[in-house]
């Protein structure tokens, strides 16, 4: 292979957007994992009740919060 | 995660862009999927056989099958509540 192809601007860009889109695979497959632990607490069932599927949105969008407190903290 | 796999002939192979980035896309789906295979395996054990018989049970069958089905469900709603966000 031409060891020149490497540093393609083009496949350095296409890299960076892949690595972005595996973290962002990474961050939900770890969040669906702790949320289900926190809001799933019995048997599952053949769909989610209303309260199970307001707890896993709620359970995202609070660890977004809390991301952010985090920033700001470590900003400080 | 298995490593690249070049094509193996006598002249050094032309690697485009699209070929590395295929590769690399495969590879990655393959790796996500074994994850998931993973994490969902865990959570429906601990959900499902709470005390291992002999064998497993219809209503053990059937939360497994229900579990699998939820956990997808799951993994929608976070990715969902991810990106609509509203602040």
């Amino acid at each position: 292979m031409d060891p020149s192809a490497l540093n393609s601007p083009e496949l350095q860009n296409l890299l960076a957007q892949e690595k972005e889109k595996a973290m962002i695979s990474e961050m939900i497959s770890k969040l669906t994992s702790s949320c289900w632990d926190k809001c799933i607490t019995g048997s599952p069932g053949s769909k989610f009740s209303s309260s199970e599927a307001n707890c896993l949105t709620n359970c995202a969008q609070r660890y977004m919060d809390m991301s952010l407190v985090i920033m700001k903290r470590l900003h400080q | 995660m298995d490593s690249f796999s070049l094509p193996s002939s006598g002249s050094p192979p032309k690697l485009s862009t699209d070929d590395i980035m295929t590769q690399l896309r495969t590879q990655l789906e393959q790796a996500y999927a074994e994850e998931f295979l993973e994490t969902v395996r865990g959570k429906c054990f601990d959900k499902c056989i709470t005390k291992p018989g002999s064998s497993l049970s219809g209503s053990e069958s059937s939360c497994i099958s229900r579990c699998i089905d939820r956990y997808m469900e799951a993994t929608g709603i976070i990715g969902k509540a991810l990106f609509n966000q509203r602040h």
